[in-house]
């Protein structure tokens, strides 16, 4: 930061949708901040997306709108958009942009930091591979969460992937004992009522005074969900790699980030890709996604649970799909469970943790982890294939060992999957939950498991 | 004389310079004050098109750009083992003593230290005739691999002399100089060769010896020749990053190239941490000291991505000329093929289906093409291979999609990743009915000879077991099970312990994860044979009840994980319990 | 012994009789006992079951207990927390004006003269021109005008502007416009300086 300012263009040539080009502009750089002054007065912040023969794209944050050709000016700051991040901001509020919402003076910087942060080096980075116990068993037992991992819940409109998200951040955030973990939560374009329903269960935890919240609901402007998650993220690096912390990031609604991609995408007049998408969606998306993770040599982690509510439940959707080709795993919620009144209603077969493999076993979880969990997926996605049969032929045309699978469906989802929100159960308790699953099968059926372990944990014949 | 242009235009990873006239098409330069590494990729005028492979946040117009007159290029000498790479060859671990945990810009490493001393053993003598390509010696670059030191593809050829005597030296000694026609060119332990341009070669060979994976579905059911090419397009959660890492371990290559193209993070670094750690099945010695890895993951820059599948590429097909078997694994082709189609975007070229530019095909054809087994140039005649399998990440699952559809008109094995099974957790998740070889033929010329005779035999009847399973699931999705007489009903029953006995294979599990030949057939002749003596059973008699109800069942189911390679006597064991068992149920309705 | 049908006889009659008796008996016995055995079962389940309401009720109470006690000490540390860092911003903002009014009260010779020059050169620099209109305060004009000799193509606007003193630098076309009034330059430290004041309020890091 210096003391030299940057220049203000008053040549605008043209405004549309969230863009200005500002002509006559001989002196700007790709991604620097950009102040934009209305005729009242108002500052508004973007940045420059495109550069040269004289002329400058700036996207404005905040939108476009009573902007007017006349008597508006851009005044290229000479710097990208930086975030000043201290241990001060744990506790505090933040609009979609990082600045003070909750009444407070900003945050006396510790240091300015760039909001594009940069690419983490593959050959720094850690393996993940310590397990974050939630709670929530189907996720402990079946699609483990790992430090630094990013892990997306797959849900859809007015499902509970809220409720389970402050639950997660709830249980794997326990309070007293441990000061070196914090939350970070980020709302892009949900309602106020959702961003409070958070930031009242992280005050109920008392983990609001380890939390950062950063809001843009409903009613902001669109444009500024391109940068809330990046100053979120700018934090949540800076608490974990400087400050030696352990950070959740909850980011919840990645589809409204990627909406607002495709409305700049639009006014840019670009060559879209699949459903009017960019074809650089995917690229953008990873450099959030990926500012998750573990460094060598350092003590913190970054680890994510972007929310993203799938238009008309579609998985293959370019923004659940995209987003599970960079994201470690996914869990997808299911409107049928959801239907039937199940919480969490986490869709098992379709829902997955890469990381889990590493974080689990002896020395961690159980030594018999990834077996049983192996088997108990295989059994409900028998028990699956067992009731679409059982709903063509009837329960008559099933066989003996069909059935059996079909009691192992109802136990699964009535005893494992279902839990109270305020339920917190230990691994212990969700591995042998998954053995009584198990053991409702004859042994013969047992084939995921070394004989060792069903010898040690088998109940059942 | 180098081309010094300024900037005029930026946008993203494009950037437009003119005072450009004297650069070349695909020159390399520097761009900015900053000096960013960029790639001419067109010329109108005198303004020239720059893809910059660094982030071009901050640069201004009229930053200078001055071209340096080379192609991209690759480094190629020892020293390369072993290393992971950025998209444009320069060692992550240099950048990391430079801008620490995160990639900063404008660092210029070499791909490989200048000064580190190999040890030399000169195969040639002064006043030997070379040509291009022939080897003057070698060097042990690793427990795994000794490097050929040879002359570059381009040379012209001549008499040795100044050779240099067996002993320890650096990359930039002059280990020989040729003679011809009166000029005389320096040899040095390393060459560059641009990327962009396959490395020539004497001859291609038909690619007839398998590529063993160790892995029962690829093997056994769609191989894969060594100098050929395979595709396995899956979408997300379908297990391809596994599967690609399972053939990156387990193969019986000399060489593996792995290229993070457009992937995740911790996917390298997985690498990174498990292959030192892993033994070759077949030497014993680290993974690692046969591996190379090009990075570049999804959230560094984008041009780079494009230029990663050539690094990679070119650095097999020097691999290759030392006379070795190569594997090449690009994670994803897809991603590449999203840089050429955002490049493409901000040149505004017309573009074709899903925005992605016309050449597409072209350009995965060229790529492709640089498989083979081949004869390499020059003395003594050796011949190498390069393997590539390139995954495909299409979107939405959707395999009509251009990136798959035009793959597939260049490879010759197709390994379709199905999210249905991957959901039951079958894994490895390949389709065996929507999967395909086109080596087949070629390949069990080899198993006959070096397995069984009767290999091709065998698997036909596996493979015929499961198409038969898949008609006659039609008719239990409408009519139920029971709708099926008995000797239909052990179809169904074989078929399943197949798919968990023999194409279901554990990565995870230390006995599992890797299946020799010898036990891929015999588990396979087990099962088949179980389902002969099932139908003989039925047609003596027996119910399908008895032959469900036997013992020996689980321990078929369990064979994979519980008989380790070098206890293939413990599968005959079972081949005789299991005569013995069916013996059993039969004899039991004899009697009555 | 003669071969006689067994009901033939009185005693064969009363043993069987007896015998389906003790059957009857054996299952009433069984009967009765099952159904005891049912309403233990069912009064054990009923204790539990009210054990377990109650453990619920209390362990409810605890956890809501819990929660409130959570959300008031958190609540509590926030506000205190909060409490200082308005406390603090105070305490800049009393130094600030402070320094605000020594600014604009300097004395307007000598040094302050290349003061103006400096900012003068920087702004026809970043400009790229020197064709400019030079916006100023009435205090600061003459000093201004004197130094607007050493810049060909420049002029001092008739109107004055409201600052703390420094320049606005115009292109004559309108077009660009560089603000390098004290009050931009002293706006664009301003994070630089609380942080200073902070640290020797012995606060931030």
């Amino acid at each position: 930061m210096t003391a030299e300012g940057g220049v203000q263009y008053s040549k605008i040539a043209e405004i549309k949708g969230p863009l200005v080009v500002v002509d006559d502009v001989d002196s700007a750089a790709f991604d620097e901040l950009v102040e934009i002054e209305t005729n009242e007065g108002e500052r508004r912040l973007g940045k420059v997306l495109e550069v040269g023969n004289g002329k400058a794209v700036v996207q404005v944050f905040e939108g476009t709108s009573g902007l007017s050709i006349a008597g508006t000016n851009a005044k290229f700051v000479g710097k990208v958009m930086e975030m000043p991040v201290s241990k001060e901001v744990l506790g505090r509020v933040f609009d979609g942009l990082g600045r003070p919402k909750d009444g407070l003076p900003d945050p006396i910087a510790d240091k300015f930091v760039d909001i594009n942060g940069e690419p983490m080096n593959p050959e720094q980075r850690e393996y993940p591979k310590d397990f974050i116990q939630t709670g929530v068993s189907v996720i402990d037992g079946l699609m483990t969460l790992i430090r630094g991992q990013k892990l997306p819940i797959f849900s859809g409109s007015g499902m509970s992937h809220n409720l389970l998200a402050a639950q997660i951040a709830r249980q794997a955030s326990v309070v007293g004992k441990q000061d070196d973990f914090a939350v970070v939560f980020v709302a892009i374009g949900v309602q106020y009522s959702e961003a409070e329903y958070f930031r009242r269960s992280l005050e109920e935890s008392g983990a609001l005074k380890r939390s950062v919240l950063f809001l843009n609901t409903a009613d902001d402007p669109a444009i500024e969900r391109i940068i809330t998650p990046r100053v979120a993220l700018t934090v949540a690096e800076y608490l974990a790699f400087d400050l030696g912390m352990h950070v959740l990031v909850i980011m919840t609604d990645m589809t409204n980030y990627a909406e607002a991609l495709r409305e700049i995408s639009a006014a840019r007049e670009e060559v879209p890709g699949r459903k009017g998408y960019p074809g650089y969606l995917y690229t953008d998306l990873s450099t959030i996604y990926e500012r998750a993770g573990k460094l060598k040599g350092r003590k913190g982690s970054v680890t994510q649970i972007p929310i993203l509510s799938m238009p008309s439940d579609d998985i293959t959707h370019p923004i659940p799909d995209l987003t599970g080709y960079i994201t470690e795993g996914q869990i997808v919620v299911g409107r049928d469970l959801f239907r039937q009144g199940v919480y969490p209603p986490i869709n098992i077969l379709s829902s997955l943790s890469r990381l889990m493999k590493d974080g689990i076993g002896e020395g961690s979880t159980r030594a018999d982890h990834s077996e049983v969990s192996n088997q108990v997926y295989d059994a409900y996605s028998r028990a699956q294939e067992v009731r679409a049969l059982a709903g063509i032929v009837g329960k008559a045309g099933l066989t003996e060992i069909d059935l059996k699978y079909m009691e192992v469906g109802d136990i699964f989802e009535k005893e494992f999957l279902t839990q109270a929100t305020d339920e917190n159960r230990t691994i212990e308790e969700t591995l042998d939950l998954m053995w009584k699953i198990v053991s409702k099968l004859p042994k013969n059926e047992i084939t995921k498991i070394k004989d060792k372990y069903v010898d040690q944990y088998y109940k059942g014949e | 004389m180098a081309a010094q242009g300024r900037i005029v235009w930026v946008s993203g990873p494009a950037v437009r310079a003119d005072g450009m006239s004297e650069a070349k098409m695909y020159e390399t330069v520097s761009v900015g004050n900053s000096k960013l590494i960029g790639e001419v990729i067109r010329l109108t005028g005198d303004v020239a098109f720059i893809q910059v492979y660094e982030s071009t946040s901050g640069l201004k117009p009229g930053e200078p750009v001055v071209g340096t007159g080379n192609p991209l290029s690759v480094l190629l000498g020892p020293g390369i083992i072993g290393q992971i790479y950025d998209g444009i060859q320069r060692p992550l671990k240099e950048l990391s003593k430079a801008s620490g945990s995160f990639i900063g810009r404008g660092i210029t490493t070499t791909p490989v230290d200048m000064t580190k001393k190999w040890h030399f053993v000169p195969t040639v003598s002064n006043g030997d005739e070379v040509s291009a390509g022939s080897i003057i010696g070698t060097v042990k670059e690793s427990e795994l691999i000794d490097h050929s030191i040879m002359i570059p593809p381009d040379h012209k050829g001549g008499k040795i002399s100044n050779l240099v005597a067996e002993g320890d030296y650096d990359l930039e000694t002059v280990m020989a100089t040729t003679e011809k026609d009166g000029q005389t060119i320096e040899l040095k332990m390393y060459h560059k060769w641009p990327v962009r341009k396959p490395r020539p070669i004497q001859k291609r060979h038909d690619p007839t010896i398998p590529l063993l994976t160790g892995q029962r579905v690829i093997d056994t059911f769609f191989p894969i020749a060594k100098g050929g090419t395979g595709s396995i397009p899956g979408a997300f959660g379908t297990g391809k990053t596994v599967t690609l890492h399972q053939i990156a371990k387990w193969a019986d290559s000399q060489v593996v190239v792995y290229i993070g193209c457009g992937e995740r993070g911790n996917e390298m670094t997985e690498v990174l941490v498990e292959f030192p750690h892993l033994k070759d099945p077949r030497s014993g010695k680290p993974l690692m000291d046969r591996t190379v890895l090009v990075a570049n993951t999804s959230n560094m820059p984008v041009a780079a991505r494009e230029a990663s599948i050539y690094t990679g590429v070119t650095i097999a097909e020097y691999y290759r000329d030392m006379g070795k078997d190569v594997v090449l694994v690009a994670d994803s082709t897809s991603r590449w093929a999203e840089s050429l189609r955002e490049m493409s975007g901000r040149l505004e070229e017309m573009p074709a289906e899903e925005g992605y530019p016309s050449y597409l095909a072209s350009r995965l054809a060229e790529f492709y093409e640089r498989a083979g087994r081949v004869q390499a140039l020059g003395s003594p005649d050796r011949n190498g291979s390069v393997t590539l399998i390139g995954a495909v990440s299409p979107s939405g699952g959707d395999f009509t999609e251009p990136v798959t559809t035009h793959t597939m008109r260049f490879i010759k094995t197709f390994w379709a990743l199905d999210a249905k099974l991957a959901y039951s957790r079958h894994y490895p998740s390949i389709n065996w009915m929507n999967s395909y070889s086109g080596y087949l033929a070629d390949v069990a010329k080899w198993w006959s000879k070096n397995i069984s005779e009767d290999w091709l035999d065998v698997r036909s009847q596996a493979y015929a077991i499961l198409q038969r399973e898949d008609t006659l699931k039609e008719i239990v999705r409408l009519l139920g099970p029971e709708a099926l007489p008995d000797e239909e009903k052990i179809i169904l029953e074989v078929a399943r312990m197949i798919k968990i006995g023999l194409l279901q294979q554990n990565s995870f599990d230390d006995v599992d994860t890797f299946c020799s030949p010898e036990k891929q057939f015999k588990l396979m002749k087990l099962l088949v044979d179980f389902y002969n003596k099932g139908q003989q059973a039925i047609k003596d008699g027996a119910s399908l009840a008895d032959i469900r109800a036997l013992p020996i069942i689980s321990l078929l189911l369990k064979a994979r994980m519980d008989v380790k390679d070098d206890e293939m006597s413990k599968l005959d064991k079972l081949d005789a319990d299991m005569q013995e068992q069916f013996k059993s149920i039969t004899g039991v309705k004899v009697t009555n | 012994m003669s071969q006689r049908h067994p009901l033939a006889s009185n005693s064969a009659l009363e043993i069987t009789i007896d015998k389906i008796l003790k059957n009857t008996e054996k299952d009433i016995l069984s009967n009765i006992k099952s159904a005891l055995d049912d309403s233990h079962h069912n009064l054990d389940d009923s204790i539990r079951k009210l054990e377990h309401e109650y453990d619920k009720v209390i362990s409810n109470g605890k956890k809501e207990a819990d929660k409130i006690e959570k959300q008031i000490v958190g609540s509590a540390d926030i506000e205190t927390r909060n409490k200082q860092l308005l406390l603090l911003e105070d305490a800049v903002d009393k130094v600030f004006s402070k320094a605000l009014d020594q600014i604009s009260n300097v004395d307007r010779s000598g040094d302050y003269s290349n003061l103006i020059k400096s900012l003068l050169k920087e702004s026809t620099q970043i400009l790229g021109t020197s064709e400019i209109t030079v916006f100023t305060n009435a205090k600061d004009k003459d000093v201004v005008q004197s130094a607007l000799s050493q810049f060909s193509g420049a002029e001092l606007s008739s109107d004055t502007i409201d600052c703390l003193g420094g320049i606005i630098a115009k292109s004559k076309d309108g077009t660009m416009k560089f603000d390098n009034t004290l009050d931009a330059r002293i706006e664009r430290l301003k994070p630089l300086i609380r942080k200073e004041i902070a640290s020797t309020f012995g606060v931030g890091s």
